[in-house]
């Protein structure tokens, strides 16, 4: 190109020069347009990593609900859940009388205060990360996620609501006198009507909530070409009670309370993700497909590595044997009005298989 | 006149345009425009309606919403699977008003228990209402065989319907930023 241009100058007459000096500019602009649009492949797209967006909630309150009608029958809120069907073929409809988010100490949503949701160091995330890290081979995967967990040396402890640093593996902070922390009380108060029939409002309350290390991740399957997913939530709590009370709100029931709540619960896995589907008739479909059977022969008669394919005997080990497949429930203290049960605990479930499929009830 | 002074009279023109060019444009050192600082930011109060009345189609499953025999609202089709069904965002309609939702850039080194001196960096702060306004929202959520309505063996099964009226309270400031190690 320069050796093009330095020709032309080499010669008397200025007014010459002007075409070439056109067409080398010509020539450079259509240069780089070429060298942008070069192909990715599948497994240089899946390098990428791109930077993620965090989000934090400051002084967060939420709070929406489906108020009593007035003497005219007139609701000033309304927030309803419909369309669903009863086996008999009745309307079900679920009212949200209450639903909220706030601060802590709001007494089971009675004084709602702020809350920040997420730290400014850890927050709420949305991302494209490298399969590669996550054991999702070759793959951009789609990534919801909150707090991650972190060292249990700059830790707070999971559940309770006076920990302090050094005490545990969850990022979000319990509040403290002169700060709201990052653990919001979560709440609701719901009513089921099947056809006229309309239950009693059954309240569900979570003290000081934390779900550091949940997160959703979404991406392609090619074999099936679906989208395919995992999902984990850990949800902990001090406190996570229910009851039922009137319509009227003046009679409850006694209250169930679940002291030191935590739920670790792992659907999908890097060997058996979800899969998400709609079937020909318009319903919906959530499958987690069984692990394949190992083939004829690789696994020994004993059942013992020394006698069975070593490749084949790991991988099987590794599916059975990895904490991060399964899910626990650990249930500190269960009680009902003033009876204590006792703690409850389940532990190391795996989910082998599972189809969800969603059925048209209505004629 | 002779194209050679055409020529000429173009290279001047050409000169005195860029050096003018140059004269605008000084460039700004990093270390300048770091401390530039954008001043306010935006606020922004909004009334917004999905086809409160029914959408501009008209045909024989659309139609206005008080024709009992047509649906009405916008409608979102996707599909998870090359040749599966399609999930469905359906009848979406009705009109949701907010006042006061703030936008600007902060820039964040103290508070947050802590966390804000350790970050030391800007975000994008949105400011949340305190108040949304929902007038009759309503959506559904579907599973359907087919993208479009109109297509031929049409099926649909709606899975649930949701209608939310009334003032929402949302109050806070949302925080985005990047993550990573810019």
């Amino acid at each position: 190109m320069f050796s093009f241009l330095t020709l032309r100058v080499g010669r008397p007459g200025f007014p010459r020069i002007l075409p070439a000096i056109q067409a080398v500019i010509a020539v450079i602009a259509a240069g780089p347009a070429n060298a942008e649009l070069q192909g990715l492949s599948e497994r240089e797209l899946a390098e990428i990593d791109g930077e993620g967006i965090g989000v934090v909630l400051e002084n967060f309150k939420f709070s929406h609900g489906t108020d009593v009608p007035d003497a005219a029958g007139n609701q000033a809120r309304i927030f309803k859940i419909g369309g669903l069907k009863s086996t008999d073929g009745r309307e079900v409809e679920i009212v949200v009388n209450h639903l909220y988010i706030s601060g802590n100490g709001s007494n089971y949503g009675q004084n709602l205060s702020p809350v920040n949701l997420g730290r400014l160091i850890n927050p709420y995330r949305i991302d494209v990360v490298d399969g590669n890290d996550i054991g999702i081979r070759d793959k951009a995967v789609l990534e919801f996620a909150a707090p991650a967990l972190v060292d249990a040396a700059q830790g707070y402890d999971c559940i309770s609501a006076g920990a302090a640093a050094g005490s545990g593996v969850c990022s979000s902070r319990p509040a403290t006198a002169g700060f709201v922390g990052e653990r919001p009380d979560i709440g609701m108060q719901m009513n089921v009507a099947v056809g006229d029939d309309r239950s009693a409002n059954i309240n569900i309350h979570a003290k000081s909530a934390v779900i550091d290390g949940s997160y959703l991740r979404l991406w392609g399957d090619d074999d099936r070409q679906q989208m395919v997913g995992q999902f984990k939530l850990n949800f902990h709590t001090p406190e996570l009670s229910i009851n039922a009370c009137s319509q009227d709100g003046l009679s409850c029931g006694s209250r169930i309370t679940m002291t030191n709540f935590a739920l670790e619960l792992a659907i999908g896995n890097q060997l058996q993700p979800v899969f998400f589907d709609v079937d020909g008739t318009g319903n919906f479909v959530v499958e987690v497909a069984a692990i394949d059977r190992p083939a004829p022969g690789s696994i020994g008669a004993d059942g013992l590595r020394g006698s069975s394919d070593a490749e084949t005997w790991d991988f099987y080990e590794d599916y059975y044997t990895n904490l991060d497949y399964r899910s626990n429930l650990h249930i500190g203290n269960f009680s009902v009005a003033d009876r204590d049960f006792g703690s409850a605990r389940v532990e190391g479930m795996l989910i082998q298989h599972l189809e969800i499929r969603t059925k048209e009830l209505a004629p | 006149m002779n194209t050679r002074y055409w020529h000429a009279a173009f290279v001047v023109i050409a000169t005195s345009a860029t050096t003018q060019a140059v004269a605008e444009l000084d460039r700004l050192e990093d270390k300048d425009l770091a401390e530039v600082s954008g001043q306010g930011g935006i606020y922004l109060s909004g009334d917004i309606s999905i086809n409160e009345m029914g959408g501009p189609i008209e045909n024989s499953y659309f139609g206005r919403c008080d024709d009992p025999d047509k649906k009405c609202g916008a409608r979102l089709a996707y599909r998870l699977k090359s040749d599966g069904g399609w999930m469905v965002l359906d009848e979406i309609q009705g009109n949701f008003a907010f006042e006061g939702l703030t936008l600007r850039v902060r820039s964040i080194d103290s508070g947050f228990g802590g966390d804000g001196e350790l970050f030391n960096r800007d975000v994008m702060e949105i400011g949340l209402p305190d108040i949304v306004r929902y007038n009759d929202v309503r959506f559904k959520i579907a599973g359907s065989n087919m993208p479009r309505p109109t297509d031929p063996g049409f099926r649909q099964t709606d899975i649930l319907a949701v209608e939310m009226q009334g003032d929402v309270v949302m109050e806070g400031n949302l925080l985005v930023f990047p993550t990573g190690n810019p």
